[in-house]
């Protein structure tokens, strides 16, 4: 974890608020892993007064940093308006990340409008390995305006797969409904690979693909987000409820979690072939 | 009135060294319970031998897990927490987070409560009688749930007993950390320094609360909670200086919305021998050396030679 100051180079509007922010002099984030965040902040004065925590969506050499935000708060219209030479200061890299791609598995990397980068920087990270083929996007939005940098992810050789609620773009749907579509093709196609599940969207999002892969026994990561304001394990409001102890926090034990450790609401596991319920007869 | 430019390269290094009740401070900035978890977070961050102090997460007899999220939302030049006084326990205190702390090259407080009486007592008994603790804080703005859930710090009488009694068994400085969610703050400075508490730190959190009016919903779980940051500091100033005014000689720890070196020397003014840092450590977590460093530059500048000079020296004459 460094402390620094650090300048926006470059700031490139994608369209209905969505932005990408490349930063230089991160030089210290060079080893960041995807999944993991910074705190950053402008020179905004006391409004707002918190940093604001947001994911990496790419590392580079000199000292590069990328992050895609939507203009949605007080702070990312800042950061909207902010021009190239403007000086932040970043905490980070913080949190953990998503476990390293292999050879072995399949990935299905499920992104729900701006919870696009941990994923988007999987995916490069794999890419760079020589296993983009071993991961997949599943990506979805409103609308195909919220979907953005699909010529990167092409770029990096990536197959995605498309939803849009209002059919704009791919299937028309919710981003679930193509992953549940693509855990049955995948395990119609290749029944002995073995499929793992990282998503990172809108809460009622992850919790809805914890419902998808769990019942699967499939092993499912889910990276949260939740407020806080400090991002290093102190100020404790970024709690969430988990099964092995009553909270987690997202800054220092998460972003990223085994949803199998996450309490999930309505989350229903079959009970195994040849079990019973428990219920007396 | 000297306007006479100082050539801050050669003038006398002022004197930053102070004392609160029996503690000896390199220097007068503390950084605050609940904003520097148990020091060791912020050890990478910044050196802990140049802040005069650190104040630990409040401590319970037992280990506590908090309260349900949302747990803090932000709000104008502030904030709002309920954690919940989430801690690790005297014990968890004790075995985990102390051995760090005994070689953290600054001096340590151990913020403290209890949700009875005797939990209180039995807390800050063991707490105090820890190696490498060089003083007790007691928050004294917890539930007490025999009496029906009013905070203990918002009685004077219930407050001053509690200190009586918490004092038999804390051989080390014990300070006391006041509830601003009262209308006489001097009564309750009072409380503790008639029943032997060695200083008194001003203020803790003021009660708020935030709503979401899209969702018509709380923006906190627990609806209620406590507002900290800048937008405070008035209240915080006026408080110390109340207490101050009093002259009841206790000494004050100045707490509020500190963001700056001058900021900090606004609470010296008013009658402040130390101050914390606290929400500021969020903000930016390198700010605590850095308002030492500029209260010694603003003692440079105005030619303090001994910070203990400007302690209440407040003028309100015209």
């Amino acid at each position: 974890m460094h402390y620094f100051d650090a300048r926006i180079i470059e700031n490139r509007a994608l369209g209905n608020g969505y932005f990408v922010l490349r930063l230089g002099g991160c030089d210290s984030l060079a080893q960041s892993q995807p999944g993991q965040f910074i705190m950053l902040r402008g020179d905004w004065g006391r409004d707002p007064l918190l940093p604001r925590p947001i994911s990496l969506l790419s590392v580079a050499p000199e000292g590069r940093a990328d992050l895609l935000a939507k203009s949605i708060g007080r702070g990312t219209q800042l950061l909207e308006k902010s021009s190239p030479g403007t000086r932040v200061s970043v905490l980070g890299p913080l949190g953990n990340g998503f476990p390293e791609p292999t050879p072995d598995s399949l990935d299905l990397l499920v992104a729900g409008g701006v919870g696009l980068p941990p994923l988007f920087m999987q995916a490069e990270n794999a890419a760079r390995r020589g296993l983009v083929d071993r991961c997949e996007m599943v990506y979805g939005g409103r609308t195909s305006r919220d979907l953005v940098l699909l010529g990167e992810m092409r770029g990096m050789g990536l197959s995605s797969c498309l939803a849009t609620e209002d059919g704009s773009v791919g299937r028309r749907g919710r981003v679930t409904t193509e992953l549940e579509a693509r855990i049955d093709h995948h395990r119609a196609a290749h029944p002995q690979r073995k499929l793992r599940v990282f998503a990172c969207g809108p809460r009622e999002m992850l919790w809805a693909v914890a419902r998808i892969a769990e019942p699967h026994g499939i092993e499912c990561y889910l990276s949260m987000e939740e407020q806080m304001a400090c991002g290093i394990g102190v100020c404790l409001g970024c709690a969430i409820p988990a099964r092995s102890r009553p909270f987690r926090y997202t800054c220092s034990d998460g972003p990223v979690f085994l949803a199998s450790d996450l309490v999930i609401p309505d989350l229903v596991i079959p009970p195994a072939a040849g079990q019973t319920t428990g219920a007396a007869p | 009135m000297t306007t006479a430019p100082v050539d801050t390269e050669t003038a006398e290094r002022p004197s930053l060294a102070t004392h609160c009740g029996a503690i000896e401070f390199r220097n007068p900035v503390l950084t605050a319970s609940g904003t520097f978890g148990y020091g060791k977070e912020f050890e990478e961050l910044i050196p802990l031998s140049a802040i005069g102090g650190l104040v630990t997460k409040g401590i319970s007899p037992n280990p506590r897990f908090g309260n349900p999220a949302p747990r803090i939302c932000e709000t104008a030049a502030g904030m709002l927490n309920s954690i919940g006084l989430e801690n690790v326990g005297v014990e968890g205190f004790a075995e985990g987070k102390l051995p760090f702390l005994r070689t953290c090259g600054t001096k340590v407080l151990v913020n403290f409560f209890g949700t009875t009486f005797d939990d209180y007592v039995d807390c800050g008994d063991r707490l105090g009688k820890l190696d490498g603790v060089d003083g007790l804080e007691m928050n004294v703005s917890c539930p007490n749930i025999k009496a029906g859930g009013i905070e203990f710090g918002r009685d004077p009488r219930v407050l001053g007993d509690l200190v009586r009694a918490c004092r038999k068994v804390i051989a080390k400085p014990l300070w006391v950390k006041l509830t601003p969610n009262t209308s006489d703050i001097v009564a309750l400075a009072r409380a503790c320094a008639e029943n032997g508490a060695d200083a008194v730190s001003v203020i803790n959190t003021i009660t708020g609360m935030a709503i979401d009016a899209r969702t018509r919903r709380p923006r906190l779980a627990t609806i209620f909670g406590g507002l900290s940051g800048p937008a405070i500091k008035p209240v915080a100033l006026r408080m110390v200086y109340q207490i101050h005014r009093a002259g009841l000689g206790i000494p004050i720890c100045g707490i509020g919305g500190i963001q700056t070196g001058l900021d900090a020397v606004e609470f010296f003014l008013a009658g402040a021998s130390t101050v914390q840092v606290g929400t500021q450590n969020f903000i930016d977590p390198a700010s605590a050396e850095r308002i030492v460093r500029e209260v010694e530059e603003f003692c440079r500048q105005n030619l303090v030679t001994d910070l203990r000079e400007i302690v209440g020296a407040l003028k309100t004459t015209p």
